[in-house]
């Protein structure tokens, strides 16, 4: 692997990551909806992205009708990527139509859940979002007409027409998108409405004696979180241009997100966001590193999760508070950075 | 009819089944903590079977060993939560402490499996030992071993609370942890046992379940969703609902989605699913489960 | 000052105005216990009526009840002409009515000014899409800032805008329950003990403000209190609950003669 190439991976690998932080902690640091089942809707979002763009794009060029995306996988893709390849706008509509209905579904997935999910007390509320989702995995796993079943599926990439670049075409495709979502957190959070998701994190009783509709806010939350959510699952695919359902693990998917967001500091976006950088980089070098410890008797990969451990007990004894804690803005700061007034 | 393979499957799957969910439940009872890692305590001990097994010992041998090695991990988890906990770590802090003991036996198991596979050359990733049982009256002996042990389990529990000093004990403390230790009831202490005892009851049941069912890392997380929602339709908080949620569950999952997949044969690759299912309904049909069932039925009368 | 707001006070006697709460044989079980049984009474416009009773005699079951906090076994409620009987409590917020708690319930990990602006009704910023649009949210925050530090004098915690309310003490605690309705500017305020643990110069200070409001907004007010030598001088009308029932009301000169009340008090 280049330099260009390791450098690329790793800061798109943190993108994605950073969206799933972010997410997690706009629901548990903010509003505090405990939910261990962040990769429902990134599931949901791969899913779809496996089954919706290569069908749309086999009926558009009119691909033999005895072919099937999911079957005959190998021999469509590369037909379609000679059709891509040469089709710009084909690819970036593609794209957005992905895009576009992924965020519909989770948004209204999430919606849904939250009838059930609400009702439950935190600790059950974790359980049933966790079970969601790993019963999802084993559906998604269990439908080969879906995602191809255990054996994934190979995907279109919609910058082929972008030649040698295509890769780097999603690559940067992926930092926009990244950006685009940190910033709309990152406005959300600073607002008044992040004070509100923090009052309701805080208490909901008096909360909803000054007025706030506490279930309906937290519908919205969850609604709107599975709905980033699912985009970085699109996002995900698409980078790695073949979906395997089995690999959206809840160590992978859930329980390293919720490391990063504890140990950079829970509730603060800018400290989320930090702990993510760390982490991505510290795996990332381990994958990529991995030949280097051929000698010993087992793959060196299952040191991994004994790391994330390790350190999750760390943080937990020592800093559960993160590495940088969430802080309230003083009135003088509020009313000159947020609100921009001179008093 | 429903077939007998179907109609064994489903009754080793629920003595296995409802074991687990007792635990569970206990040990939420007590920490008011759900362990995540429950689950995998439980199919750690499937390694020892394996062991056992493949140096040509009957796989039932396992079973002290592993009461042992699940008593030991979920002892050591014990003290590692209410360490923080005495520091007034969150629910949240204290879920992620059981993730760590997840995580660290999820590894141990992968490491050891890839070194059973160097050392005697097998793929240990996943594996059944239904070849090593033997027969009773040409039945499997699993399925009286699984039936026994689960029963004499559940009595041998049932007369400690009822019966002895520590049971008695150990009721003060389920019921009201604050109180209990006001009285000068020594709750650490009970607490260890307690803790030991469940992880036992779940290491003995993982060990068993290779013996008629395939095993691969991600059993555990899988059975982690039957657990979970066995604990559901008991009622969440009761010991013996979940006992009977098992076996609802268990034959919800193995008859109920066999008969379905005679007349809609996919169905059958879901069984899995079908344990969510019912959870998700349970929890909005009637969120006080079984427990609460048998209360209003009571208190109606 | 007192004895010329005491003056104002009774010239609004309860009488002349309409009632806005109504509370109609309303009762509340736990259980097979009964924590409110038949209470039906009123609240004119206006007006700062006073609950009181021995512990556990019912009063804080009642405002839960009236807020929306429980759903009474029996009987209605009407707020302004609206029947307000088991309507979710943000619901009730919005018809006006507003409660603190006896038990402080602060925001923890909020400081004290977050925890005055987050009560400010209908901000165009606490919506998902609205706060993107910051200009549209910045005016209605301005406001509620220049309002936030009114409020933070009346309360007399000016010095602690900056401080985490779960570092605040008992004292401070319950004056700033007593802020968070203050930013709210509703028709009718119950204040479950809002001068418990307060020192006695600046429970007056509080007590009159609240004449003040009521005065200037035309706001009313039912008051729980324990600490009688202090609050009777400033209001209206008395209802004494004993045990779930209504046992007495009037004027709080009737209610200071008669003996009998004491009694109960005790007892
Ligand atoms: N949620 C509840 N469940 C069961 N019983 C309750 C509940 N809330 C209140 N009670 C009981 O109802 C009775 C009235 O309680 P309440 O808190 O209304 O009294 P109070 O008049 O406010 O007393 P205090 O002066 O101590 O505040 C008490 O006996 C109390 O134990
Ligand atoms: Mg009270």
């Amino acid at each position: 692997m280049s330099l260009i190439d390791l450098i690329m991976d790793i800061i798109t690998f943190f993108c994605i990551y950073a969206i799933i932080t972010l997410s997690l902690n706009f629901q548990q640091g903010y509003t505090g909806i405990f939910n261990l089942g962040l990769y429902f809707p990134i599931i949901v979002g791969a899913i779809i992205t496996a089954y919706l763009p290569g069908r749309l794009a086999m009926i558009v060029y009119g691909i033999d009708s005895k072919l099937d995306f999911s079957a005959n996988n190998a021999v469509v893709v590369s037909i379609l990527r000679s059709k891509l390849s040469s089709d710009p706008l084909m690819s970036v509509l593609l794209l957005a139509i992905t895009l576009a209905v992924v965020a519909l579904t989770c948004y209204v997935l999430g919606f849904l859940s939250a009838y059930p999910a609400l009702k439950l007390p935190a600790d059950y509320l974790a359980l049933f979002m966790l079970c969601a989702s790993e019963s999802l995995r084993v559906i998604g796993m269990q439908t080969d007409w879906l995602a191809g079943g255990v054996m994934g599926i190979t995907i279109i990439n919609p910058f082929w027409w972008l030649g040698g670049f295509s890769y780097y075409g999603m690559s940067v495709f992926t930092i926009l998108a990244t950006v685009c979502i940190i910033l709309l957190y990152q406005r959300m959070c600073d607002s008044p409405l992040g004070r509100l998701l923090k009052s309701i994190r805080e208490n909901e009783l008096t909360a909803e004696s000054v007025g706030k509709n506490v279930n309906g806010i937290k519908r919205t939350t969850l609604a709107f979180s599975f709905m980033i959510l699912g985009l970085a699952g699109v996002l995900h695919a698409f980078m790695m241009g073949a979906v395997v359902v089995g690999g959206y693990t809840r160590v992978d998917f859930s329980f390293w997100p919720w490391l990063m967001m504890i140990i950079g500091g829970t509730g603060n976006n800018i400290g989320v966001f930090l702990g993510t950088f760390g982490l991505v980089i510290m795996r990332r070098i381990m994958i990529v590193g991995k030949h280097y410890f051929w000698f010993l008797p087992f793959n060196v990969v299952w040191f991994e999760p004994i790391l994330l451990a390790i350190m999750l007990m760390i943080t937990l004894v020592f800093r559960p508070e993160g590495i940088l804690p969430e802080k309230s803005p003083s009135i003088k700061d509020y009313v000159r950075r947020v609100l921009k007034l001179e008093s | 009819m429903i077939p007998l393979p179907i109609l064994l499957t489903a009754l080793v799957y629920s003595f296995i089944l409802s074991l687990l969910a007792m635990g569970f439940t206990l040990q939420y009872i007590t920490l008011s903590v759900p362990n995540l890692a429950y689950a995998t305590i439980a199919f750690a001990s499937t390694y020892l079977t394996l062991t056992f097994s493949l140096m040509g010992l009957t796989p039932y041998i396992t079973m002290p060993f592993a009461f042992i090695l699940g008593g030991a991990i979920s002892f050591m988890l014990y003290k590692f939560v209410s360490f923080l906990r005495d520091r007034g770590t969150s629910i949240v802090g204290l879920m992620m402490a059981t993730i760590v003991f997840d995580l660290i036996i999820y590894a141990g198991m992968n490491i050891y499996a890839d070194y059973l596979a160097t050392v005697f050359k097998i793929y240990a990733g996943s594996f059944s030992l239904s070849e090593f049982d033997f027969k009773i009256f040409s039945l499997p002996a699993v399925l009286f071993v699984s039936g026994i042990t689960s029963i004499s389990l559940v009595a041998f529990f049932t007369l400690m609370l009822v019966k002895t000093k520590f049971g008695v004990a150990m009721r003060a403390v389920m019921e009201n942890y604050s109180l209990a230790s006001v009285h000068g009831i020594n709750t650490e202490q009970i607490l260890s046992i307690a803790w030991f005892f469940v992880g036992g009851l779940a290491g003995l049941s993982g060990s068993l379940y290779p013996i008629w069912f395939a095993m691969d890392p991600w059993v555990g997380a899988r059975m982690f969703i039957s657990i979970f929602a066995a604990c559901v339709v008991g009622g969440l908080r009761s010991i013996y609902g979940s006992l009977l949620g098992g076996f609802i569950i268990a034959f919800s999952e193995v008859v109920v989605t066999y008969l379905i997949s005679i007349y809609f044969p996919w169905v059958w690759a879901y069984r899995s699913v079908t344990s969510m299912v019912i959870a998700a309904v349970a929890l909005i049909e009637m969120p006080s489960g079984i427990a609460g069932l048998i209360q209003k039925f009571r208190g109606g009368r | 000052m007192v004895s010329q707001t005491l003056s104002v006070g009774q010239n609004l006697s309860s009488k002349e105005s309409r009632p806005l709460l109504i509370i109609d044989n309303v009762s509340k079980r736990f259980g097979s216990f009964y924590a409110l049984q038949n209470i039906s009474l009123t609240v004119p416009e206006k007006s700062i009526v006073l609950l009181i009773g021995p512990n556990g005699s019912g009063k804080t079951t009642l405002i839960n009840c009236i807020s929306g906090v429980y759903k009474p076994d029996d009987g209605k409620i009407f707020f302004n002409g609206k029947d307000i009987t088991g309507m979710p409590v943000h619901d009730v917020v919005k018809t006006g009515l507003v409660r603190s708690f006896q038990v402080p319930a602060p925001f923890k990990r909020l400081n004290v000014a977050e925890n005055l602006l987050v009560c400010g009704q209908n901000n165009p910023g606490e919506g998902f899409l609205g706060s993107l649009n910051r200009q549209r949210w910045r005016f209605f925050e301005k406001g509620q800032v220049e309002r936030m530090f009114k409020v933070l004098k009346t309360i007399g915690l000016e010095d602690k805008v900056d401080t985490l309310a779960g570092e605040l003490s008992g004292g401070q605690l319950k004056l700033l329950e007593l802020g968070r309705l203050l930013m709210m500017n509703p028709r009718m305020m119950l204040l479950d003990e809002p001068i418990g643990g307060v020192n006695p110069v600046l429970a007056n200070k509080i007590l009159s403000h609240i004449i003040d409001i009521r005065n200037e907004f035309g706001t009313s007010f039912m008051i729980v209190e324990h600490r009688l030598d202090i609050v009777m001088k400033y209001v209206d009308y008395v209802y004494v609950l004993s045990k779930g029932n209504l046992i007495a009301s009037g004027t709080p000169t009737d209610i200071v003669e008669r003996k009998e009340l004491y009694d109960v008090y005790l007892a």
